[in-house]
């Protein structure tokens, strides 16, 4: 590899339920010149697209990224999509990274969009990821697979409902700092816990809404950016693991994923972290923004991370940990996280956006102060796909 | 790049036309082609670091179809990425992963099943709510609008078409005797001028190859290989009004980065076999002319170089308009290159292949458009 | 200014091979009443629902073992909200390791009183006995059976 990868340029969307005014390519498009406009280059200096869309019934349009082309200023450029399903706004980022690391490109833009508000039914679609064989026949959807989580990780550990509405809580709390945000109102312990129950033990309040916006990054090699004397971030670490299809795979007797708990997760921040030559996540990392669509899931991400022990996670925000304003090690979700804004195909890229911005000391009112070192993560199909990232300034 | 490490593909399986009896579901055949291509390379399930497929949810009936296909193809605990976009696009990133240091070995998948009630309908969910989704615009449709442009703007292109399908058609039957007929009874018009016999019917297939890195390649003593020296790729928009669709500016953009990294000047001498993705023989002919192989100008009289014994034969597998695997072709030529280079192409083998040029399209009208450079590594005798 | 919408289905459907192995799975469920996993050789684990190969070793399966009907509750959950497609709530379904299996089989969970969340999750906690159940009519499918709590 020639030198590092910084990330130049970021854009994103002032998430929304929906966007009505504006059309799927032309929320690419919003997101896409927020970044040229930040990286301060033309298209004409782009020399690869990473479009990063996740199911195609999601919007409703198979293959919608030739619909993009335009949208990202692809044309005749070299361009290819990725999906991982959540997980799919990291990946891209990777990469996207991927072209500048094999010395392939000097610049490359990565972006994409949702519009998952404009989905009749989102879970209807979700539905249909699971194998037509064995578990289709179920009535599983995200809510009702991560639920089961909830349930195992509640058995193993002892979270209560309230500790779930404790992350909902305090990333409410952050969303509110944050412009981008979609569920921008403070909450409660008690509203949460009043809320309806929709897939026990996970109330509405413990969901993830479903958002309208776009995100789009540029990456470039070192080289470039000391050449045209630009600022940057870098990227120092990263990685993806994988788990088993089958959730019934994890769990009974002799499996090596848990659905407890984020078990490929944790392979790929470890990778990540050796990548960086991060050693201790709780004394190195400042600020973590992890993909987690559900109040309960974002324990178990704490602890992939490395930022607090299997199962202690519930026990240290009890104690204040995790929140902006903490003494106590790594800030996290600062932006409200995914429980405050999932435009899916973007969710996990918006993950990374986040945290460069914070160790760029951009984040505004979200600030982590002194933020150095940042980490992401997305997570993607039924809990199977990971990808993980390092950035710093 | 001149700094890019070198990538090898070492392992190769092609299933062009897997009979649709209901033995194996499609996870199943997944899995037996990635033993295959492992195998073909001499290399174990300990040696797979990462996998890129080329999926299609439309096409699968699946949601992020690539969560089906991790397991079989080795994806637990470890590093799976799908670029929905296209089945050779699987190709572009997976060589991008081992050039960029971070793997020495990726596994590349792509399949094209025929579970669909249709495939054209399929196609026609790409279609924009806007503007696009009322009309009968499937991916033939879109190729028979090209083939009239092409016909408007260089005419005499119908009768060259013939030509070049007799051609392709006597490919394949020599190249898979069992599969492919070379005389078809001329059909009815389908989508004007595409005849029904143009094009094949959707068949189920699958392909894989598994790249590796120089160094790992060394230390393994893998032979023989057949080394990627250039690769492009690159995009037109996407309504088919906004494009000529008689040009593939695209395809020149692809092919310009390939050479230009494999340091090919003059495309017309510079290979000795090629696989181009034909989903009509206008396609083809269109794809001679982005390759630098032969100007429009130039058709009628040097389609003979490209015949099977002529100076550099051109799909020596039949291509596409043999056997017609709608989502794997790109990532099977490609394949198909390799094996000639590696010698493994069996009953269509070209003698003494040493360069060779990987052309493939995807999309409506040729969209996707990627170019690959393969050479033959040197052969060792076995230890 | 007048901001236009359209709906859009998708109308399309999809035929696929089940394969040998869960063919054979199916037939049994829908013939005889009997659920079989398959080993996984190499790590000696018996997969249920029974596949061609194990994901974690990439080898192939080999020998049928019958299991359950009784097995112990993995996962649950309880559904009160509507989704379309999906049956009227409320509703009870998750995953039970069946005796003699070493994965977990997913199927809906009856014969539990689910008005009250806090009071049907007792019934239905992790680790909690069950019995399998199956339909008159089967017509070879996972909604063909379902898990009930043991008599205690």
């Amino acid at each position: 590899m020639t030198g590092r990868v910084g990330i130049i340029g970021i854009g994103q969307s002032n998430f929304q339920p929906r966007r009505n005014d504006a059309s799927y390519p032309d929320l690419v498009r919003e997101a896409v010149v927020i970044a040229m406009r930040d990286a301060g280059l033309d298209f004409d200096d782009i020399q690869a697209v990473v479009y990063s869309l996740s199911p195609d019934a999601m919007v409703g349009i198979g293959n919608a990224e030739r619909l993009g082309v335009d949208a990202v200023g692809g044309r005749n450029k070299r361009f290819l999509r990725i999906n991982t399903g959540g997980a799919t706004g990291i990946s891209s980022v990777i990469t996207a990274w991927t072209h500048v690391a094999s010395g392939a490109c000097d610049v490359v833009l990565t972006a994409g969009a949702d519009k998952v508000g404009e989905c009749g039914d989102s879970q209807t679609v979700l539905n249909k990821i699971w194998d037509p064989i064995y578990e289709r026949s179920l009535p599983l959807g995200t809510i009702n697979m991560l639920a089961m989580s909830a349930v195992r990780y509640a058995h193993k550990y002892g979270m209560t409902q309230e500790d779930m509405a404790r992350v909902v809580a305090k990333n409410r709390r952050h969303a509110s700092k944050n412009p981008h945000a979609h569920l921008r109102k403070e909450t409660t312990i008690e509203e949460v816990m009043a809320s309806r129950m929709v897939s026990w033990p996970v109330k509405l309040f413990d969901c993830c809404p479903q958002s309208s916006g776009g995100c789009a990054m540029v990456l470039a090699s070192e080289r470039y950016i000391k050449q045209r004397g630009l600022e940057a971030v870098w990227i120092t670490g990263l990685a993806h693991s994988s788990e088993t299809y089958y959730l019934g795979d994890r769990m009974g007797r002799g499996f090596t994923a848990d659905h407890a708990d984020a078990h490929a997760l944790g392979a790929s921040f470890r990778k990540s972290f050796r990548m960086s030559g991060i050693k201790d996540a709780r004394k190195e990392v400042h600020v973590a923004e992890l993909y987690a669509p559900f109040s309960n899931t974002e324990f178990h991400s704490i602890e992939a991370a490395g930022l607090a022990d299997i199962g202690t996670s519930p026990a240290m925000l009890r104690e204040g940990a995790f929140a902006l304003g903490t003494n106590a090690g790594a800030v996290v979700n600062p932006s409200g996280g995914v429980l405050c804004t999932n435009a899916i195909a973007v969710t996990a890229m918006v993950r990374i956006a986040e945290a460069a911005l914070q160790v760029w000391g951009r984040a505004g009112e979200r600030q982590v102060k002194g933020a150095r070192v940042g980490i992401a993560s997305g997570n993607g199909g039924d809990h199977q796909f990971f990808g993980t990232m390092v950035v710093e300034a | 790049m001149a700094d890019r490490p070198k990538v090898g593909i070492v392992g190769v399986a092609i299933r062009p036309c897997i009979p649709d009896d209901g033995r194996h579901s499609l996870e199943e055949h997944l899995h037996l082609v990635m033993h295959a291509t492992l195998a073909d390379a001499g290399l174990a399930t300990d040696d797979l670091e990462g996998i890129v497929v080329g999926a299609n949810d439309q096409y699968d009936g699946r949601a992020i179809t690539v969560m089906m296909a991790s397991g079989p193809l080795g994806g637990v605990d470890r590093d799976i990425l799908s670029t929905p976009s296209a089945g050779e696009h699987a190709f572009v990133l997976g060589a991008l992963r081992i050039a960029s240091g971070q793997f020495r070995t990726q596994l590349v998948a792509a399949w094209s099943p025929t579970e669909a009630s249709s495939i054209p309908e399929a196609q026609r969910l790409a279609n924009d709510p806007l503007f696009h989704r009322r009309l009968p615009l499937d991916e033939l449709a879109a190729a028979a609008l090209q083939a009239n442009a092409m016909e408007h703007a260089a005419p005499g292109c119908a009768a060259l078409a013939e030509r070049v399908l007799a051609t392709m058609r006597g490919n394949g039957a020599r190249a898979f005797p069992s599969l492919v007929q070379a005389d078809v009874a001329r059909g009815r018009p389908t989508r004007w001028p595409l005849r029904a016999d143009m094009v094949p019917p959707p068949v189920t297939g699958v392909v894989a190859l598994m790249l590796a890195s120089e160094e790992f390649i060394a230390e393994r003593g893998i032979s023989p290989v057949a080394w990627i020296s250039g690769m492009g790729w690159a995009t037109e928009p996407a309504f088919l009004g906004d494009r000529d669709l008689a040009t593939a500016p695209a395809l020149a953009a692809a092919a310009s980065q390939a050479y230009g990294e494999a340091g090919v000047i003059d495309a017309g001498t510079a290979f000795d076999v090629a696989e181009i993705t034909d989903v009509t023989p206008y396609q083809a002919l269109l794809a001679l002319e982005g390759l630098g192989l032969a100007a429009r100008a130039d058709w009628p009289a040097r389609l003979g170089e490209f015949g099977p014994e002529g100076r550099m034969p051109v799909n020596l597998s039949g291509g596409v308009a043999s056997l017609n695997p709608v989502y794997c072709t790109g990532l099977i030529r490609i394949a198909e290159v390799a094996n000639q280079l590696r010698g493994r192409a069996e009953g269509h083998q070209k003698q003494g292949a040493r360069r060779g040029l990987a052309h493939a399209a995807s999309g409506p009208a040729m969209q996707y458009q990627t170019v690959i450079v393969l050479e033959a590594g040197e052969r060792r005798a076995a230890a | 200014m007048e901001l236009l919408k359209r709906q859009e289905d998708w109308k399309i459907t999809y035929t696929h091979a089940l394969g040998e192995t869960a063919s054979w799975f199916y037939v049994q469920i829908r013939d005889h009443a009997k659920i079989y996993g398959k080993r996984d050789a190499r790590s000696g684990r018996v997969l249920v629902p029974p596949r061609a190969f194990s994901d974690q070793t990439l080898e192939p399966t080999t020998d049928w073992v019958e299991v359950g009907p009784g097995g112990v509750i993995e996962a649950f959950t309880i559904v009160y909200d509507k989704f379309n497609n999906l049956p009227d709530p409320p509703y009870a379904f998750g995953y039970v390791m069946l005796d003699g299996a070493d994965t977990a089989l997913g199927g809906f969970f009856k014969g539990v009183e689910l008005a009250n969340g806090e009071e049907a999750s007792k019934r239905l906690a992790i680790g909690t006995r069950v019995v399998t159940r199956f339909a008159e009519k089967r017509t070879g499918d996972v909604l063909d059976f379902w898990f009930e709590p043991a008599a205690s």
